[in-house]
């Protein structure tokens, strides 16, 4: 009994006086995830990485958008979308008061627009993504003619990009060359 | 030429079978150099199973039956067996069930441990035990659809809820006395924390003669769900969501039934981070416990006094992984996150306070004086029906068994040898309790060691290819004990089965035999005293079954009882 009230004295205020006083947060705690729409590019890698589907992304053809939306309500909290992002656009935070009065609330949407295939005029991906794609291996080109090259191929669907090619190779007359070899 | 040669450990029992049972073994297959399956065939399956369990110091963890009809046109049925003798091992004795006569003979008749497994495969697969004397269901619910059975690949979507078929309580609870006796049902509601368990005691006055008790009230069709819905890599974040206090031990068992599979080779560094993580979880899971103990002899300054410095481990927990539960560590071949300088420091810090002021408390707890009377020789579990019933973890260490799953199969990053095992002989609730506070101590040496010796370096590999149907056993020693799991991957970035067995389940059958002969005030003691886990036991289908409470003795009324032992609830 004496030892219990030393510990019980020696301890004091154990408690915090939440929610009268600030939360105590640690910064390694990962929280609510928070979305930058500037520097998303609508490409849906964390939709594929997120395990338990609270991420999602929606093509409207006729609208011309497509939309990204996450639901707080069946987020783990995990962080695997932080590490797939190629862009930084999603980043996991200390908050953690999420509670909502209507259950809509729990959903952040961004719409982004839509790209269109400039052979066949198909939409394919988002205008972000294209230019992101189109801006990354530009870098690479050594001419500003070099880089429009790639810039136009960028802009060119998956299937026409196929058919493309064949015709190209059709062009360069591959039986010749088997010859020569 | 391949330099590497496999070892094999448990070849000798491999050669024992075939000599004791000629031409009934038809293939071995081996997963590890610890781990085989054996095929038998179906009419020798008891046999194979007993001569392992009771000749060759076998320890039953668990059956997984998987619907093979794609595969081969048959079902299969894997019984797993901790081997505890000389070659530590694992080895898995399979037998085929044709599609077109879904029956095999029981095992439970020659090795009572099987009997929660053999009827659950019943439930969910439609496979008739023969010669199974109990003959209720244990997973389904009692208004389900005869004839459905969940986990047939061709049965049914894992959204779909079938409509009740009954109304009525119709689930017969057994009462072996001899004399006439009362029956106290006791839940829905459990005994000693608030999830849904039924509990019927029989009891002459105060004492209890028998007891039966029905669960499964909250199935989630968690292994269903992982199955269709999610990819392989994602289970170890569901598997975390198994259980609310030792989740991660689930994810590091899951984790390791795949890179076993895969024969993927995990970093030294993820292993140790991994180690250091489930023991900060057996921590504050025991810390936990043993408040709980307080609370129920009636001592609730020491369980506050424990929930205060359980909160340290808590913070350890946020701190390393990002959580307080649900650490959502694990891929794959490894963790994802690595444990840094500053963060070492911190643990280090807080592991030395965290040992004197539980050493304070552990002190306080003994030297209460009604204490003694309240948990010694309350709650027996007889050695001899421990070694029929195969229960895990600290209710088998507190009757005098040396196993623990980190010494006798080490995992992760547990290096063999280097893990003491704690046992007490008193076979009683302070025997449970004294082992957990031993565990509490060795825990907190083991983080210090891991975290003080492990050299930096890769903490992930992401070396291996999915290779369809490869299959394996997974295991770890959550803080209730062993948790073992069983996947098959299938073809398609998806998982074919995933059977996942937490401790709590092997731990429930026995729970029967320690009320016997205590008194009802004792009940929920020693409900307490097996740390029940309902969430983990309970994995398979979402019920909601109406209870009828008239009947009831409320859990507040029950719980003030056990306390105060005041004011019979019965009189």
């Amino acid at each position: 009994m004496f030892k219990l009230l030393k510990e019980i004295f020696r301890t004091g205020q154990a408690t915090a006086l939440y929610p009268f006083a600030p939360p105590q947060t640690i910064k390694d705690s990962r929280g609510k995830p928070e979305h930058d729409p500037v520097k998303c590019i609508a490409c849906a890698a964390c939709t594929g990485a997120c395990p338990a589907n609270a991420l999602s992304m929606k093509t409207d053809v006729a609208a011309g958008t497509r939309t990204w939306a996450i639901n707080y309500g069946q987020c783990v909290f995990c962080g695997r979308c932080q590490e797939v992002c190629p862009t930084n656009a999603i980043a996991l935070t200390t908050e953690f008061e999420l509670a909502v009065a209507r259950k809509d609330d729990l959903i952040t949407r961004a719409t982004f627009k839509l790209a269109y295939c400039r052979t066949c005029g198909a939409a394919f991906s988002t205008l972000k993504e294209v230019d992101y794609v189109a801006r990354l291996l530009g870098a690479l080109a050594e001419t500003p003619k070099e880089a429009e090259r790639i810039r136009a191929h960028a802009e060119i669907c998956p299937a026409c990009k196929r058919r493309l090619d064949v015709e190209e190779m059709a062009q360069a007359n591959p039986v010749r060359q088997m010859e020569c070899l | 030429m391949n330099a590497h040669t496999p070892l094999r450990i448990g070849s000798s029992y491999v050669a024992a079978l075939r000599a004791k049972l000629p031409h009934a073994v038809l293939e071995e297959r081996w997963q590890t150099d610890r781990q085989a399956t054996i095929t038998v065939k179906l009419e020798a399956l008891p046999e194979a199973v007993r001569t392992l369990y009771y000749v060759h110091d076998g320890w039953f963890s668990t059956m997984a039956g998987n619907d093979e009809r794609g595969l081969n046109g048959t079902y299969g049925l894997y019984y797993v067996l901790s081997m505890g003798g000389a070659e530590k091992c694992h080895m898995v004795i399979h037998a085929q069930v044709p599609e077109d006569k879904p029956e095999f003979p029981a095992v439970t008749p020659l090795v009572p441990a099987a009997v929660w497994y053999e009827r659950e495969v019943r439930d969910m697969f439609g496979l008739e035990p023969v010669g199974l004397p109990d003959a209720r269901r244990l997973v389904l619910p009692d208004d389900w659809p005869d004839g459905l059975y969940p986990l047939r690949k061709d049965s049914m979507d894992y959204r779909f809820r079938p409509a009740p078929t009954t109304d009525a309580e119709n689930y017969p609870f057994i009462n072996d006395a001899k004399q006439e006796t009362t029956v106290v049902p006791l839940g829905p509601l459990h005994v000693t924390s608030d999830e849904p368990g039924h509990f019927r005691l029989f009891v002459d006055g105060e004492d209890i003669i028998d007891a039966d008790y029905r669960m499964f009230y909250v199935h989630r069709g968690m292994e269903k769900l992982a199955e269709t819905r999610m990819g392989y890599h994602d289970v170890t974040f569901l598997a975390d969501r198994v259980c609310g206090i030792c989740g991660y031990a689930h994810s590091v068992a899951y984790a390791n039934s795949v890179e076993n599979a895969l024969g993927i080779v995990v970093p030294e560094r993820g292993q140790a981070i991994r180690s250091i993580l489930l023991e900060t979880e057996r921590l504050h899971s025991h810390l936990l416990n043993l408040g709980l103990a307080c609370h129920f002899v009636g001592f609730d300054s020491g369980f506050m006094q424990f929930f205060r410095v359980r909160e340290k481990t808590m913070m350890l927990a946020e701190m390393l992984t990002g959580h307080r539960k649900t650490y959502s560590m694990n891929l794959i071949g490894g963790v994802r996150r690595d444990i840094l300088a500053e963060q070492k420091l911190t643990t280090l810090k807080t592991l030395g306070e965290l040992r004197c002021e539980v050493r304070r408390l552990v002190d306080i707890l003994l030297s209460t004086p009604n204490i003694g009377g309240r948990v010694t020789n309350v709650g027996r579990l007889d050695p001899k029906v421990a070694r029929d019933h195969s229960p895990v973890g600290p209710v088998l260490r507190g009757s005098g068994f040396r196993r623990d799953t980190r010494a006798d199969h080490p995992f992760a990053g547990y290096l063999s040898g280097a893990t003491p095992i704690n046992v007490q002989t008193g076979c009683d609730v302070l025997s449970r309790t004294l082992v957990r506070v031993s565990e509490v101590f060795d825990s907190m040496a083991i983080i210090e060691n891991l975290l003080n010796d492990t050299p930096a370096g890769p903490i992930l590999t992401e070396d291996f290819t999915y290779t369809p149907y490869k299959f394996a056993l997974g295991f770890t020693e959550a803080p209730r004990g062993e948790d073992i799991h069983w996947s098959m991957l299938g073809d398609n970035q998806k998982l074919y089965r995933w059977r996942c067995r937490a401790s709590t389940y092997n731990n429930w059958p026995v729970l029967r035999h320690m009320l016997r002969g205590n008194t009802v005030s004792d009940a929920p003691l020693i409900v307490a005293s097996i740390d029940p886990c309902y969430s983990c036991t309970d994995r398979v289908t979402v019920v909601d079954v109406k209870k009828s409470t008239t009947k009831t003795v409320a859990y507040k009324e029950m719980e003030r009882y056990c306390r105060e032992r005041t004011s019979s609830p019965l009189k």
